[in-house]
């Protein structure tokens, strides 16, 4: 509870900051609302519905791009973590890729999976799968062979070596890898909403950039800070009641995942 | 189980020779201790009937189904309670899955009832050392290969755990070899004792005092003497 209180001090001097300098009209109310013409600006937006509709769109998207680089990259991160050709094999490649961030290939997004649903989930996807992926497959390579060997003596199969060990023990880094792709597919969704969209928070923010309205920018801005720090506090949340083990090491060693 | 026969095992790394060729008979239901200093080969000696290393000549007849080993370090996995890495080989032998009630008699006879729900980050290093037996014991194996299992542990912890060790087997068929640095612990458990130099076994010396055994007793000190001059 006294962190919390210290992390939130920071914020509540700036919004106090904010307040002043707004309410001095040091800058002009077209360069920096007041916190009231923002404040308004929100209410107006969750009044009409406006806000909760762009929100449940990005939402959906974030979710469904997320979701489809679960799937993929958790058995790729498995299989790449075993077996030394895929690695040998994709290396390059998927260094490549790795760093060619989703932003930049708007482009041929849009020319090849067209301006809708599609090309936002491809982006979600592109953004999501790397960190997921490549801590999957360090996860697993990584795993302590002295697990291992523990686990062959006592009559595992090669299968059951995977289900059994090394997959969990790999589940601390699957897991630092599911909090940045949750991060990353955010980021990027706004980021491609912002170039290309009918719809979501991203859109919302090009419009009103359009309406020449900087409340409604910057309510897009905050909602889209609040939400993403809220999505990361909820998934550690989850992570810690479904693998309490994680937890108790960490409060243990006093890591950083508990407040 | 059959009297497992090891005979010409031999390994060598590189130009080094870990392990000489080596001939030794496990009688079912003897407790073989080996005793030497570090890099003498009993390790290598336990990871090659373990089948966690290849030889490089020889072989082992009369291998058991089951060979389990107890390793020096617990080796829990980090994820499971001490209940279910205590039953970890249930997750590889169904016919282990059934026997699930043998759980609460291990954790009585290893005294961590009260554990079972903790995680091993939440354990002392005795009470891990307990449970890496546990998960042994769980698996049944006719061949146990303890590789200093006790060493890590304090002085008063490793006298309960010999003790605990000693009560487990005395009624049971299990052979077992018992890898050591500390020529007390292997005159205190062993049927005979082996002294192991530079890869090879040198000597093999039986004791026949009864249990339990007092470290003071003049036969004990005597054997100790002649191990101890042995080693030098």
């Amino acid at each position: 509870m006294r962190r919390i209180c210290q992390g939130l001090l920071l914020p509540l001097l700036l919004l106090a900051a904010w307040y002043v300098v707004a309410e001095r009209q040091v800058f002009s109310a077209y360069l920096l609302p007041s916190p009231a013409m923002v404040w308004q600006a929100f209410g107006e937006l969750v009044k009409s519905g406006d806000l909760a509709v762009h929100l449940k769109i990005s939402l959906v998207r974030v979710f469904l791009g997320f979701g489809c680089a679960c799937l993929a990259a958790i058995p790729l991160g498995i299989l790449c973590g075993r077996s030394r050709y895929f690695h040998t094999y994709c290396w390059f490649l998927l260094e490549f890729l790795r760093h060619v961030p989703p932003l930049a290939a708007i482009p041929l997004i849009i020319l090849w999976a067209g301006i809708g649903e599609a090309s936002k989930l491809v982006i979600i996807f592109l953004a999501s799968f790397f960190p997921l992926f490549l801590n999957t497959c360090s996860g697993i390579r990584n795993c302590d062979p002295k697990l291992l060997e523990v686990g062959k003596t006592l009559g595992f199969s090669s299968y059951g070596l995977v289900r059994h060990i090394q997959l969990p023990a790999a589940l601390n880094e699957i897991v630092t890898g599911l909090q940045l792709s949750l991060g990353y597919s955010w980021r990027a969704l706004i980021g491609a909403e912002l170039i290309a969209a009918a719809a979501g928070i991203g859109y919302l923010i090009l419009d009103a950039e359009e309406m020449s309205r900087p409340d409604v920018v910057l309510v897009g801005i905050l909602c889209i800070g609040v939400i993403g720090s809220l999505m990361d506090w909820l998934f550690l949340q989850l992570m810690n009641r479904l693998l309490p083990w994680r937890r108790i090491a960490n409060e243990k060693g006093g890591g950083p995942w508990t407040l | 189980m059959d009297t497992v026969t090891i005979s010409n095992l031999s390994k060598v790394y590189g130009e080094k020779t870990a392990l000489a060729p080596t001939s030794l008979e496990l009688a079912p239901g003897s407790l073989t201790a080996i005793v030497g200093k570090s890099g003498c080969g009993k390790t290598t000696l336990l990871r090659l009937l373990a089948g966690l290393e290849e030889p490089t000549t020889g072989t082992v007849t009369g291998l058991p189904a089951k060979v389990a080993p107890v390793f020096q370090e617990p080796r829990l996995m980090p994820w499971l309670t001490v209940a279910d890495n205590i039953t970890l080989a249930a997750a590889s032998d169904p016919s282990l899955a059934k026997s699930k009630d043998r759980l609460a008699d291990l954790l009585d006879v290893l005294e961590l009832t009260g554990a079972s729900a903790l995680y091993p980050s939440q354990l002392s290093g005795g009470m891990a050392q307990r449970v890496s037996l546990g998960r042994t014991l769980f698996y049944n194996p006719e061949l146990i290969l303890m590789d200093e299992p006790f060493s890590a542990l304090d002085y008063f912890t490793r006298r309960s755990l010999q003790q605990m060790l000693l009560r487990l087997f005395r009624n049971q068929t299990k052979t077992i070899v018992f890898v050591t640095h500390d020529v007390e612990e292997a005159l205190l458990l062993g049927d005979r004792v082996l002294v192991m130099e530079e890869g090879a076994i040198k000597s093999a010396l039986p004791v026949t005092l009864p249990h339990p055994r007092s470290a003071t007793s003049p036969q004990f000190q005597q054997l100790r003497e002649t191990i101890l001059t042995l080693l030098k």
